[in-house]
């Protein structure tokens, strides 16, 4: 457990939670566009929403094994990040029901 | 003749201050010498808030 729990010098995990940042970022931003538009595709914001959603959870998953105020850092990106799903969530329930009741009245 | 294209970096960093500034962020603080994973952190978090800012709007529309 030891060997575990003494973070690495120089190589600490702030870098993976910022990839999973980064590629949250890519897919929401994607969504977003879409979303923004009247006449978007939402079923297609939707699937960009899901694959967001997974890699912000990936990202919040990560334990920080940094220092310092490079822990800080990074734990504020993933306060940030635990922020976004929630509003990503709600925002994916909300589409989901709205092509849901779509679906029906058709 | 080959022509150099480098950003130059008083450039780069207006426009870091720039992003930091809309995150209420102090960058002087952010950001000691030669640590760009603390550049990438920032940048993160200004891209979280993005997203905060959008999906919100998104949220209040009725």
């Amino acid at each position: 457990m030891s060997t575990k729990t003494s973070p690495s010098k120089g190589k600490d995990n702030a870098e993976v939670i910022k990839n999973y940042h980064k590629q949250a970022f890519e897919y929401i931003s994607k969504a977003l566009r879409i979303d923004e538009k009247d006449t978007g595709e939402k079923e297609e914001a939707v699937q960009w929403y899901k694959r967001g959603i997974s890699e912000l959870e990936k990202g919040i998953a990560v334990e920080i094994n940094a220092q310092g105020e490079q822990y800080e850092r990074a734990k504020r990106l993933q306060d940030k990040m635990v922020n976004n799903l929630a509003m990503a969530k709600d925002r994916l329930v909300l589409l989901e029901t709205t092509l849901a009741s779509k679906q029906k009245n058709v | 003749s080959t022509t150099t294209l480098t950003t130059p970096q008083n450039q780069v960093e207006s426009l870091m201050h720039e992003m930091a500034d809309e995150a209420g962020l102090d960058l002087n603080m952010e950001l000691p010498q030669g640590q760009t994973g603390s550049v990438g952190t920032s940048v993160a978090s200004a891209e979280q808030d993005e997203l905060s800012s959008r999906l919100a709007k998104l949220r209040d529309q009725v």
